[in-house]
């Protein structure tokens, strides 16, 4: 049996109902032009009423994302070609990221702040003070992330408010001698709080990818902290893993399969 | 999610607030982010619900809805006439998968954890058939997994691999043991995973088996295991709860990009 969707959560049914379905037809799980399940599986499916179901597919026909034929049911419209979209953005990311080129950058926050606990819990050597920075980034107008920035006061001065409208704070520290080396990142779902929706133009509650990295260099000086919220449907954290040959393979066998593969993992995913 | 000290202070909703979300639920999220990321740290008080009330332009009645909830989450606690503090978070019991020991740690996490098999059969709907056995390079066969750790689910999972593989796999071992190992011991060896991963709201079933309400964010993440000639050997994909398993890498520079700033698993 279903389990009923939870009234207590804050959320409309009807709004879960829909943000499930618009993320099935936004992946292309329902492809263009294929039949959703009818409402009374809509029903079944998620445990609500008719009505909740209704007031869902309403809000989908209204944006234009299915169709509705008397008679013949519900149909997907433009799910392919989000998706096609959705990968295309992954492309140019991967491609002309730090660029700046069909991407933009706003810069939302510029202000000087005390280090938030949870960074100097986690590195105590952050410092008591940091440069937080909130940006957005777009491509072809199309919010595609959402960044939150903390530089340790000892680099403050470099990250001019002149220099982030141009580039990014990593490389803005990069060409100025503070070489990136190190990172650490973890990656984790979020849901869209009101600033997230409100920048990224997703429901409250919507599903988002968080990868929070924190950057040294090679003495092991931090470089910054940064928290990158991206819309699903714009962007795919991709890792290659490579396996390295364990000990008991380590012979002639394991060398060759060495050199045709790589024993490293590239991180292609973010900046 | 990191709301600086100056966002606090912006409204909920307004004007262009989306139907169907309650104010309190979006203070709620906001307040619940801040305890997530550590904005505001166990132990320390939250702001009074008059500061709350003031801040996000919003009633006493939302404040304390959104509170409550907390509250009943046990994220919070509320002692009266000294306000409400964060509570301890039990962030030491959440399971972590290193990206850059993925291989040493996919078996380690198998032993630490159990898994149910909730489904192990042939025959794809077809429009997922056709692209996978042309990965797999002949039928494929669904395995999909409920993991549970200290008795919680927390991850629900799809993997899928050839007819062939699935045939001499001993559904038993599946319990306990990650399909990763049970295809080393067949052979070929995997050398190689392409991983990738996003956010998804949970479906009907993902929130049914792991416990969740409809539309909780969940992190999905898609892996190829490939062999040494770069045959795909299975397919997996799963969806996970962000509060139980949290995903860890570290990256070094990979200075043969100059000038980007490109990184890679640290070796």
């Amino acid at each position: 049996m279903p389990r009923r969707t939870n009234s207590r959560t804050g959320i409309a049914r009807y709004q879960q109902v829909y943000t499930v379905l618009a993320q099935a037809l936004a992946e292309g799980t329902i492809g263009a032009g294929q039949a959703l399940p009818s409402e009374p599986a809509l029903v079944r499916r998620y445990g609500v009423s008719r009505t909740t179901v209704r007031r869902a597919l309403e809000r989908l026909a209204e944006e234009g994302s299915i169709i509705r034929r008397r008679g013949s049911g519900t149909f997907a419209r433009s799910g392919l070609q989000r998706a096609e979209s959705a990968k295309k953005m992954t492309r140019i990311l991967d491609d002309i990221r730090g660029l700046g080129t069909n991407t933009r950058s706003t810069v939302l926050q510029f202000t000087k702040v005390l280090t938030p606990e949870f960074l100097l819990r986690e590195s105590p050597d952050f410092g008591e003070s940091a440069l937080l920075i909130r940006r957005l980034r777009s491509i072809d107008g199309e919010p595609i992330a959402l960044m939150t920035i903390y530089v340790p006061e000892r680099l403050a001065t470099l990250v001019t408010p002149k220099r982030i409208r141009a580039e990014a704070v990593r490389v803005i520290l990069d060409k100025l001698g503070h070489r990136a080396a190190t990172a650490e990142q973890v990656t984790s779902a979020v849901a869209a709080d009101p600033i997230a929706s409100r920048h990224l133009k997703c429901p409250v509650g919507a599903a988002l990818l968080n990868v929070r990295k924190l950057v040294r260099d090679a003495d092991g000086q931090i470089l910054d902290y940064t928290s990158f919220v991206y819309r699903p449907d714009c962007y795919e954290l991709n890792t290659n893993i490579a396996r390295f040959p364990s000990s008991v393979t380590r012979n002639s066998t394991a060398r060759m399969r060495k050199s045709q593969t790589g024993t490293r993992g590239k991180d292609r995913g973010s900046p | 999610m990191t709301p600086p000290p100056a966002t606090r202070h912006r409204s909920v909703g307004g004007r262009r607030s989306p139907t169907g979300v309650a104010r309190y639920y979006q203070l709620y999220e906001l307040l619940s982010n801040a305890l997530n990321d550590g904005t505001i740290p166990p132990g320390t008080a939250l702001p009074s619900e008059p500061t709350l009330v003031t801040r996000h332009r919003v009633s006493r009645t939302t404040v304390r809805r959104a509170l409550e909830r907390l509250e009943r989450e046990n994220r919070i606690v509320r002692l009266r006439g000294s306000g409400t503090f964060a509570r301890q978070t039990h962030d030491t019991k959440k399971l972590c998968l290193n990206l850059h020991t993925f291989f040493e740690d996919i078996p380690a996490i198998a032993g630490k954890t159990s898994a149910t098999l909730v489904r192990f059969k042939s025959g794809l709907a077809p429009a997922v058939a056709r692209e996978l056995e042309l990965q797999l390079g002949e039928n494929a066969q669904v395995i999909q997994r409920l993991r549970k750790h200290n008795g919680i689910p927390y991850q629900l999972s799809t993997t899928y691999v050839p007819e062939s593989v699935a045939r001499s796999i001993r559904q038993d071992r599946l319990r306990r043991e990650s399909v990763l190992t049970v295809l080393d011991r067949m052979g070929p060896r995997t050398v190689k995973a392409e991983h990738s991963m996003t956010a998804i709201a949970a479906d009907a079933t993902a929130a049914r088996e792991l416990r969740v309400a409809l539309g909780t964010p969940l992190l999905r993440m898609r892996v190829s295991l490939m062999d040494g000639k770069g045959k795909v050997r299975a397919v997996y994909e799963g969806v996970s709860r962000p509060d139980r398993l949290k995903v860890r890498a570290e990256l070094e520079r990979d200075f043969g990009v100059k000038p980007r700033i490109l990184w890679r698993l640290k070796r």
